[in-house]
């Protein structure tokens, strides 16, 4: 039988909570991890402190 | 610029241009007759025009080494000069069109001068034409800085801007001789569409490219909107736009979607449209602009990766809330408005984190003009979101839908938040990038902003106005039990409402054409001397004075 | 050095797939059910396809843009069913690609204008709407009248057509020009043929009151006469597909 219309109305109403919320959880923790504390924190200062306004060559 | 190219580059961009120019060949030669031939001879021309242009810059010398010692800036440049053309020009015809509704005799007897041509030659413009390129110029700024990497080469930005344009170009002459697929906000046609889709997959690979080479291993988060914008518009486009020409030598083509389907489809690329290309490119545009400008950091860089993952994945269950009360099941409606609501969420995460990021700065915010196009934009940013959730609740949008409300609210998001976030990030970076003091006129700046502000004031009042009364109108009965007011009458009562809003257009152009003279002025002014721009530098104190420019 | 470089494509390559997984559900759970949708709402069995010269007038519909001012689309509120007539039906569009349901109305909504007023009230509309409704801020489409007609492409319009799912048979194919040209030249030969390939009840009539010539006027008025008529199921009794 091909995919009903019901059965695949019943999963789009019902998927995008589950959805919602795992992926709200993920950017949470992803978020609030400890160890990225440091580098948010590097990355939101370093766009300020490129006075050379060179490129890295290494 | 062709001096600035390799020689392989410059081998390699004849290559392109003569197979474009195949291209336009082949295309005017089965489109006789037909506005798809006229486009074969537009891109042919085009395209030798390019050719002749490597050619008579060939045999320069080849650019040395120590170009790779600074950011290759001159695509960010032409970019920047273009959006402000496209800008003056999609804004012009823009007001024309709203004096067009008040004095429907203010034409020409010539079809592409009529209403429904010239619309979409505003909308495009000021999208694609303007806010485009303002995407990509500002885009390979910041990845550049964010990334400390120069792009990877010096050819494939100039394909993506070039190209882009090449785009908007035939989308806005098709319009005028008729090619519309309209289907709103993507009315360009199947091969303009196929093209762009070689120019973004071009766009994408240059900006991996470019974040390959990065020196942090975090990506900052500018990034991530801009290039959700760049991926996620892809996947609109190639979706909406899928359609089957009558023919390889016609412009016409027919959408593989009807009815319902199409309808749902259209609206769900219409408003990601609005949401990756005039929200998440412009917030990563703001994201480095901002916190550059007031010289401070964000204020949460956290909320930032939050907002960015809930405006992604909200914004894409809400095109629905554009069909309420029509002919699509119900129940994709309520998932509409549903999320429509939540995505106020991240939206005001991310208008609260800009204005919290200027808190501690406001003296700069009343001094510098820059900034303070920032923080409205900010402002609006805010305030257009919350009217958009407002928008998509069904009661609400029974009254607004088909109204001018809609049109009030597109462009409180349009001038409040797109032009004006634009307008901040270009006055930033243009001295920047020529390396002056300021700009030409710090004064003009100001003038354009009060303009500027004044403009989206007086539209998105009235049509506020005209939208309710419309709405009103078209829904109240009198005693007896029937409709009070005919369609004319409702048409009759938005004309003070169309004169306020064609005047408060002319505000805001005559904004823009001063931001573009001002712009030109400061390109031509001359630039500082290197010991100048050494000693303006705070904490390089005592270092030798390098030239940091090209 | 080498391996740097592949941890920093990793990362960005990771975001790249995240964003498009994040992305593109929304769209595809909301989409997909409704392409099985005819499972659940009624198919309308007298609906019939537009005629290659309705086709064209739509065709001119959308190119001068008449979509930006103009909706398609009466909602299932109580005003607009007595404003415009019943509200309409998904299956009512089902032909339509691209649909036309537009998103403002500058002017009224156009679902059921077919029949509404006369021929010769359309074409003095369309050539100057202020000679009929004075307080109008329609543009005048004075070329119309005098455009002939394209339709040496007609047979590619319907075959285009029948690829995107519009059941146009090989016969209305192989006779699309000369069916536009009878239909709106009631005395000609053509004219018989139009009637064959889509029913009694096509409408044949000189659109623009000049049965000799084959003007985009003829064209696009045919098309508003059969807004709201390709089939009746709006009309009749209970209208089941508002669902």
């Amino acid at each position: 039988m091909a995919l009903d219309h019901d059965i695949l109305v019943w999963f789009s109403k019902s998927f995008g909570l589950f959805y919602l919320l795992a992926l709200s959880l993920i950017v949470l923790v992803y978020a609030y991890w400890p160890a990225n504390r440091k580098p948010f924190e590097r990355a939101a200062n370093a766009i300020l402190h490129d006075d050379d306004d060179k490129p890295y060559r290494g | 610029m062709i001096a600035e190219l390799t020689t392989n580059e410059r081998q390699t961009a004849l290559v392109i241009l003569l197979a474009l120019a195949v291209t336009g060949l082949a295309m005017a030669i089965a489109g006789q007759g037909d506005p798809f031939g006229v486009h074969g001879a537009l891109v042919m021309v085009v395209a030798i025009a390019g050719v002749f242009t490597v050619i008579s810059g060939y045999y320069a010398p080849e650019p040395s080494d120590s170009r790779l010692d600074s950011y290759y800036d001159t695509p960010t440049k032409f970019g920047i000069v273009v959006a402000m053309i496209w800008a003056v020009i999609a804004m012009f015809v823009g007001d024309w069109v709203a004096w067009l509704l008040a004095y429907p005799n203010l034409t020409f007897d010539a079809a592409w001068s009529s209403f429904g041509r010239l619309r979409p030659v505003h909308t495009s413009g000021v999208i694609f034409g303007f806010g485009g390129n303002a995407l990509i110029a500002t885009s390979f700024y910041v990845m550049q800085r964010t990334s400390r990497a120069r792009l990877p080469d010096q050819l494939s930005p100039w394909f993506v801007l070039l190209g882009y344009n090449l785009f908007c170009i035939v989308a806005a002459t098709g319009y005028l001789m008729g090619v519309t697929q309209s289907k709103e906000y993507a009315e360009p046609e199947w091969y303009a569409d196929i093209w762009l889709v070689i120019v973004w997959v071009a766009y994408f690979v240059l900006y991996l490219r470019t974040l390959a080479r990065r020196k942090e291993p975090h990506i900052y988060v500018a990034n991530w909107y801009y290039l959700a914008f760049i991926l996620v518009v892809a996947m609109l486009h190639i979706v909406n736009n899928l359609a089957v020409p009558i023919s390889w030598g016609s412009a016409k083509s027919y959408s593989l979607f009807s009815g319902v389907q199409d309808a749902m489809t259209e609206w769900w690329y219409g408003h990601n449209a609005v949401a990756f290309f005039l929200t998440s490119g412009f917030l990563g545009m703001l994201y480095y602009y901002m916190p550059k400008r007031a010289g401070r950091p964000i204020y949460s860089y956290r909320m930032s990766i939050i907002s960015f993952w809930g405006i992604t994945f909200f914004y894409m269950w809400a095109g629905s809330h554009h069909l309420h009360y029509t002919a699509l099941p119900q129940w994709v409606q309520s998932l509409g408005m549903t999320f429509s609501v939540m995505l106020l969420i991240p939206s005001w995460v991310s208008a609260g984190n800009a204005l919290m990021t200027l808190n501690g700065a406001w003296n700069k915010v009343r001094d510098d003009a820059v900034l303070r196009f920032m923080m409205v934009a900010a402002v609006f940013y805010g305030l257009t979101t919350f009217e958009g959730s407002f928008m998509a609740i069904r009661p609400v949008n029974s009254l607004s839908h088909y109204t001018d409300w809609t049109v009030g609210h597109v462009h409180a998001g349009a001038l409040g938040w797109v032009a004006m976030i634009t307008f901040g990030a270009i006055y930033a970076s243009v001295p920047w990038l020529w390396k002056r003091e300021t700009m030409y006129s710090p004064r003009l700046v100001e003038v354009h902003f009060w303009l500027a502000l004044a403009g989206t004031v007086i539209y998105v009042f009235a049509m506020w106005n005209s939208g309710i009364i419309q709405g009103l109108m078209w829904r109240t009965y009198n005693e007896s039990g029937t409709l009070a007011y005919s369609f004319v009458d409702s048409l009759v009562a938005m004309h003070p409402y169309y004169i306020a809003r064609a005047v408060g257009g002319v505000f805001f152009l005559l904004g823009t054409a001063i931001g573009l003279y001002n712009i030109w002025m400061t390109i031509r002014t001359a630039p500082r001397a290197a010991s100048e721009l050494a000693a303006d530098r705070p904490v390089l104190a005592g270092a030798p004075a390098l030239q940091a420019g090209e | 050095m080498f391996g740097f470089h592949y941890r920093l494509e990793r990362k960005a390559i990771g975001l790249v797939l995240a964003i498009i997984g994040v992305a593109s559900i929304g769209g595809i759970v909301e989409i997909a059910p409704l392409f099985t949708i005819h499972q659940t709402v009624e198919d309308a069995p007298d609906m019939r396809v537009y005629t290659p010269l309705e086709l064209a007038g739509r065709n001119i519909y959308i190119r001068e843009g008449c979509y930006a001012c103009h909706s398609q689309m009466i909602r299932t509120l109580r005003d607009e069913v007595e404003r415009y007539g019943p509200y309409s039906l998904a299956v009512e569009s089902k032909y339509d690609h691209p649909m036309l349901w537009g998103s403002k109305r500058t002017g009224p909504d156009l679902a059921r204008i077919g029949n509404k007023y006369s021929d010769e009230w359309q074409v003095e509309h369309l050539n100057n709407p202020r000679d009929v409704v004075p307080e109008s801020v329609m543009p005048a489409y004075t070329w119309l009248l005098r455009t002939k007609l394209r339709t040496d492409d007609l047979s590619n319009h319907l075959r285009a057509q029948r690829t995107v799912g519009v059941p146009y048979t090989d016969d209305m194919i192989a006779n699309a020009a000369a069916d536009a040209y009878g239909q709106a030249a009631p005395d000609s030969p053509q004219a018989d043929g139009v009637v064959t390939r889509y029913g009694k009840a096509t409408t044949v009539r000189p659109f623009d009151g000049r049965p000799d010539e084959l003007t985009e006027m003829d064209a696009l008025v045919a098309y508003l006469q059969i807004l709201g008529r390709l089939t009746d199921a709006a009309h009749k009794p209970i209208a089941s597909a508002e669902k």
